[in-house]
């Protein structure tokens, strides 16, 4: 074997040569080459994402990258979308900006997920960072407008502002009066979940006097006959989300409507359109042939009217809609937007007994027939068949994102009466480069098997009301190389497959089970023996072990995590690895 | 006549700029290909050099005669105007095609000579051969040391902690990881062959059914054999499922849903087990080198008074882990008496609505 001679390089060449990598895990790989590169990439590093806010500590990402200039954090489990996750449960963003603002000057951009944020730490930011450009927070909750207005008064380089699916106390609707007269760099602003009406007037000056803004999705509560105003001074809009789209019925706005949008000749995402009034729809019919992006998914347009608008957007490549569209409609995009990616249809009566609307597997066939560059799906519906997920599965192999949500637990398939297995076993088997499954209906330990065989770039799992036996979730354990993140809800998943498969949890960023069969002495043992997992079991009727250590816990969650145990612990949380008679309950 | 001459040949002599490499060696270049170098037009402009051999300019340390040819031919089609923008990279695509070495090399006299573009682009070239690659993929292409400590790269290590700790318990299971990583490669690489079964066989799904049953070893080995007679049959799953159900109820005094599913769970395990043995019959050369790897974690040589200090520890940790079962299988059905009411619509529902009955 001939001598290992190093590929020499300035460290500024190597450093350059790393400016082109951009993917998180190439980084991640970059850095574990070796000893200089590891400090190479680290002081190069401009861009840290944290995939769970308790997998490392604030103190451990400054040291290791002193030159940061982008966060994205995520914090509760995705499963408190559904409520799942008790209050108070954590996710604080506090420890991290507080961290951040001490060592990070120059931090630029924050990206929250999942968090809670306190207005003191919207203060914090404001005040910290002396060229901060970029917030956006997705399904966070904690703070109020005042905050906001923090951000507002002070932030005089700011680009992007979006508050996406977020929990506002929403106290005052002039906190948009905060951002300074001279203030004219907003590229992006985003208050669609703001509940309050905001102030007008100031919403008008703000979006005329910043020529570079692009992206601007209002919250339900702005008239429809201020639109017209917002669009004139701001025709250079790329994205729009509408307030409110209905209004007392009067010509001469549908007339400024039509051609405020006529002049919007940028645009190529339509949001909003909460409330529709069907007769104002034709204003937005001229730059329908443009749009790439459709949100209707709080529009509840019924089905004439919904296909007669997306049917002229034939350039589409994300669609959101209610079920509303029904199969007809699907069929409609099928045959015209032949550029479709993304498609998410959402139930308008997720608690009806009854279907309200025509919308079957068939929609979803035709979609994947017409659309050749379908790669994500998202569809709720009520029932599917065996066939018609196999034909999905042969017509899109290039899928990579598959959630089916079937809103009937443990619905067969509803020609068959059959489970589900062979249907999704084929979406797994033919979609070879699945990375994000969701399942629904009625699931044997078959379709496990499957996915343990075939999904080995699974990245995350969802799975509810499926399965039989430990067997199901050892398959999965074992089989499923790539997995990340596995979250399970009412499934008699035990004790055998966790501990038969302990190593590969620790490989993994989390899993949550709940309402399943794992027992406490299984989470002990898995705690004991794993230092590098935190176990946590999440029990609000008091200390686990007051109960039978064989007795199954509630909820499960469990992560890989290099910084310990957590300071911020509810009572109701019980790590595996505490003694819990040291515990004060 | 001769003066003539001259006068004729004067006006085509070309500018030279005279370069001299490390190695000492000494080459004239056309003046516009070289000064299209940011730091030889530096050194001409501010020096004087470069004019005649006896004061040619002296190159950096990384640029060697090969490197240099490669650079000024990328000099000489960009400095030239009126190639189009699809020409040229054209151009450069071609230029960058050769092995990671060189491209490593050309990059570092690139910057030396501070010719951004090409350093811009022999670096994006490096970056995609990294994009992709594992640590051990790029340390072998780029001929780096594995020198990195534990503790620089936790935050990043994705595969499990082998033997990291002495608890005899996590290397049965980072064993028995690895053994299952293992067996999923061999299902690509086995499918088309069948071997006979050897008598080794049953010692592996003993040992494997040890670590899970523990003291019931010896009645489940037993059933074990007369579960691979039907594995080998090939039945349908439903029949599989029908079949078994069918010999618990026989067999079993409590015939309950938990110890059916157990068999099931065993019979995936042993399986696994008995592909793993199979693999023992092939020749060696089959393995490629990194399965070889697998292999040595799996054997994991014990001297025999450590080996019997793990067998106890994994017959203890298996009799825990079955002590718990009775309990667990009454709240099993307690469980699932519960949940019987509301699907009791569907056939599942029948069929535990008949278990329920059973049991009582």
């Amino acid at each position: 074997m001939r001598p290992r001679v190093n590929y020499s390089f300035p460290e500024e060449v190597l450093e350059h040569v790393f400016s082109f990598i951009e993917c998180d895990k190439d980084r991640g790989s970059i850095s574990l080459v070796c000893k200089s590169w590891y400090e190479i990439e680290r002081w190069c590093r401009r861009r840290v994402f944290v995939g769970n806010c308790y997998a490392v500590s604030p103190a451990t990402v400054v040291n290791r990258f002193p030159k940061v200039r982008s966060i994205a954090i995520k914090g509760k489990p995705h499963f408190a979308d559904f409520n799942l996750v008790p209050e108070g449960w954590g996710a604080y963003v506090g420890p991290w900006i507080k961290a951040m603002a001490a060592a990070y000057p120059w931090l630029q951009e924050i990206r929250l997920k999942r968090m809670v944020i306190s207005d003191e730490c919207l203060e914090l930011i404001a005040k910290s960072f002396k060229n901060f450009q970029v917030l956006v927070l997705t399904s966070c909750e904690g703070f109020t407008t005042d905050g906001l207005a923090a951000i507002a008064a002070n932030c005089r380089n700011l680009r992007e502002l979006e508050l996406r699916e977020s929990e506002v106390d929403d106290i005052c609707g002039h906190w948009l009066s905060h951002f300074p007269d001279s203030y004219t760099s907003l590229v992006s602003l985003n208050i669609s979940c703001l509940g309050n009406e905001v102030n007008l007037s100031a919403l008008e000056r703000l979006v005329s006097r910043c020529p570079n803004l692009q992206t601007l999705r209002l919250n339900r509560a702005v008239p429809l006959d201020r639109l017209a105003n917002l669009l004139r001074g701001a025709p250079q809009l790329v994205e729009l989300g509408t307030g409110t789209y209905t209004t007392e019925m009067r010509p001469e706005v549908f007339t400024n409507l039509a051609e405020a949008f006529s002049g919007c000749k940028q645009l190529k995402g339509l949001s909003g359109f909460w409330d529709v009034l069907p007769s104002y729809l034709p204003a937005v019919y001229p730059i329908c042939s443009n749009l790439t992006s459709l949100n209707l998914s709080y529009a509840t347009i019924q089905s004439p009217d919904l296909i007669k608008l997306v049917g002229q957007c034939e350039s589409l490549q994300r669609l959101w809609v209610l079920d509303y569209i029904e199969d007809a409609g699907l069929e409609v995009i099928a045959a015209s937007c032949k550029d479709l990616r993304e498609l998410r249809v959402f139930p308008s009566d997720p608690f009806g007994l009854e279907p309200n609307v025509a919308l079957t597997e068939q929609g979803l066939v035709s979609v994947s027939e017409g659309c050749t560059k379908l790669q994500s799906v998202l569809y709720f519906c009520r029932q599917m068949t065996n066939s018609a997920l196999d034909t999905i599965a042969r017509n899109r192999p290039n899928m990579t994102r598959f959630r089916l949500c079937i809103i009937e637990p443990q619905a067969p398939d509803h020609l068959t009466h059959q489970p589900l297995d062979a249907g999704f076993g084929a979406i797994v088997e033919h979609c070879k480069d699945l990375q994000r499954l969701s399942l629904s209906g009625l699931l044997t330990d078959r379709v496990f098997e499957y996915i343990g065989t075939y999904g080995k770039k699974l990245e995350m799992l969802s799975v509810a009301f499926a399965g039989d036996s430990d067997l199901g979730l050892h398959h999965v354990l074992s089989g499923c190389d790539n997995l990340r993140k596995l979250e399970i809800r009412d499934c008699p998943f035990g004790d055998k497959a966790l501990l038969a498969n302990a190593a590969k949890l620790e490989t993994m960023r989390s899993l949550w089970m709940s309402s399943c069969l794992v027992s406490y002495g299984a989470c002990k043992l898995l705690g004991q023996k794993l230092p590098r997992l935190n176990v946590e079991v999440i029990d609000e009727r008091g200390p686990p072990d007051s109960r039978p250590e064989s007795s199954p816990v509630e909820k499960l969650y469990m992560y890989r995590t290099v910084s310990g145990p957590r300071l911020d612990m509810p009572g109701y949380v019980w790590r595996m690895q505490d003694d819990s008679a040291l515990r004060i309950s | 006549m001769f003066d003539a001459a001259m006068a004729v040949v004067k006006p085509e002599m070309k500018s030279y700029i005279w370069l001299q490499t490390v190695d000492g060696s000494i080459q004239q270049v056309e003046e516009e290909v070289a000064m299209f170098c940011p730091m030889i037009c530096q050194e001409v402009l501010q020096t004087g050099l470069g004019s005649s051999k006896t004061y040619a300019i002296s190159l950096p340390q990384r640029v060697n005669p090969a490197m240099l040819g490669l650079i000024l031919d990328y000099c000489r089609f960009h400095q030239v105007p009126g190639h189009s923008n699809k020409e040229r990279k054209t151009f450069d695509e071609k230029f960058i095609r050769m092995d990671t070495k060189k491209l490593c090399e050309l990059t570092s006299a690139a910057d030396s000579l501070q010719l951004k573009p090409l350093v811009d682009l022999t670096s994006r070239a490096l970056a995609r051969i990294i994009e992709g690659k594992t640590p051990e993929e790029i340390r072998e292409t780029f001929h780096l040391p594995d020198d990195l400590t534990e503790d620089l790269c936790q935050e990043e290590k994705l595969e499990p902690l082998r033997n990291i700790t002495d608890d005899p318990r996590i290397r049965l299971l980072n064993r028995l990881y690895a053994r299952k990583r293992k067996e999923l490669k061999e299902r690509k690489k086995l499918k088309d062959v069948e071997v006979e079964e050897e008598p080794k066989d049953e010692r592996s799904v003993e040992d494997l059914l040890s670590f899970i049953n523990g003291a019931d070893g010896d009645i489940k080995g037993t059933r074990a054999n007369k579960n691979k007679k039907k594995n080998r049959r090939r039945k349908d799953h439903a029949k599989d499922i029908s079949s078994e159900n069918t010999n618990e109820n026989d067999k079993e005094l409590n015939p309950l849903p938990s110890a059916y599913h157990d068999v099931n769970f065993d019979n995936a395990l042993e399986a696994s087990a008995s592909k793993h043995s199979r693999t023992q019959n092939l020749p060696a050369i089959n393995f490629s080198p990194k399965f070889e790897f697998i292999d040595g974690d799996v054997d994991d040589d014990l001297d025999p008074a450590m080996k019997e200090e793990l067998d106890r520890e994994v017959e203890d940790f298996a009799r825990r882990l079955n002590s718990d079962w009775p309990e667990r299988m009454q709240i099993l059905s307690l469980g699932q008496d519960r949940r019987l009411v509301p699907i009791s619509m569907n056939s599942n529902g029948s069929t535990h609505l008949y278990t329920g009955f059973d049991q009582r």
